[in-house]
């Protein structure tokens, strides 16, 4: 592999793991968010019936 | 949502932090952590093992204080409530075992030692999976909450005995058990990574900071599941 930042990558192969456990992350906190979301409206129209 | 998104950037800083900050013998900067002998790059397993132990803990509570609080007013939202912190305080007991048990296979040599600390940890899951067995065994609500709320108070009473006193007095693996002192022979109190000067200000600070971080975490994973749950019971109240 060339130079460059894929280059950096394959030398410290640390920070191909932290990316890994950021992505997963962002995972994991976008489908709490979208789970909220999703109760409050369920919890609202509880309340209007 | 501001806490929400205070959340996503202090897990952020915890990963970077505790995944890429190198552990070096004699640290110059606040971006490098200590070398702690016996453990190396292994040390940084505190950063998201010792947090999920610590959860469990906080659930455990939780639900006692939820069951408490259903005692008192015999609201069914209660008994939600402490229910979804069982589910959570169970899971990360689970998850404390499962990656403290990966890491021992790595610094122990087996996956299971029955090290003072695995043993209380064994005995809780079997003791709060018991809870878990009597809940669905009962169909009456108002009596399945009752008899959930006084097992969940008798329950905690025994984990600050096995979370943090049977490890401390006795031999083991952990930090913080009795250890022998290998010049002397004698049985003395081990260290603490958290409380002696093992751990440097930064990696105290990145520790601290994902204590607090899962605490948060913690804390939205229990509302958005208790919420799921009370509306999961309103619905089947309607529906009947």
């Amino acid at each position: 592999m060339e130079g460059g930042f894929l280059g950096f990558l394959e030398k410290n192969s640390i920070y191909i793991v932290l990316f890994i456990v950021l992505v997963i992350w962002s995972g994991i906190f976008l489908f709490l968010l979208n789970t909220d979301k999703r109760l409050k409206a369920i919890e609202k129209e509880l309340k209007e019936k | 949502m501001a806490w929400k998104i205070t959340l996503f950037v202090l897990m952020c800083f915890v990963i970077v932090t505790g995944i890429s900050f190198p552990i070096v013998l004699h640290p110059t900067s606040w971006r490098e952590f200590p070398i702690i002998p016996g453990l190396e790059e292994k040390a940084k397993i505190i950063f998201f093992h010792v947090p999920t132990a610590w959860l469990s803990v906080v659930a455990f509570l939780m639900a006692m204080v939820y069951g408490i609080k259903y005692l008192r007013n015999k609201n069914l939202d209660d008994d939600a409530k402490s229910s979804a912190a069982l589910q959570l305080g169970m899971m990360f007991s689970i998850l404390a075992t499962i990656t403290g048990s990966i890491w021992a296979k790595f610094n122990w040599g087996t996956f299971w030692n029955w090290d003072p600390r695995e043993t209380s940890i064994f005995i809780l899951l079997l003791i709060y999976g018991s809870l878990f067995a009597l809940r669905s065994a009962i169909d009456n609500e108002d009596k399945r909450a009752r008899l959930s709320a006084v097992y969940s108070i008798i329950a905690f009473l025994t984990v600050p005995f096995f979370i943090f006193i049977m490890p401390r007095i006795m031999l083991g693996l952990h930090p913080g058990s009795l250890e022998i002192d290998p010049t002397t022979n004698k049985v003395v109190q081990g260290t603490n990574p958290v409380v002696d000067f093992k751990m440097n200000g930064s990696m105290r600070l990145v520790f601290f900071v994902s204590l607090f971080a899962f605490t948060i975490l913690y804390y939205w994973m229990w509302s958005v599941r208790s919420k799921a749950i009370i509306i999961k019971e309103n619905l089947s109240k309607k529906i009947n």
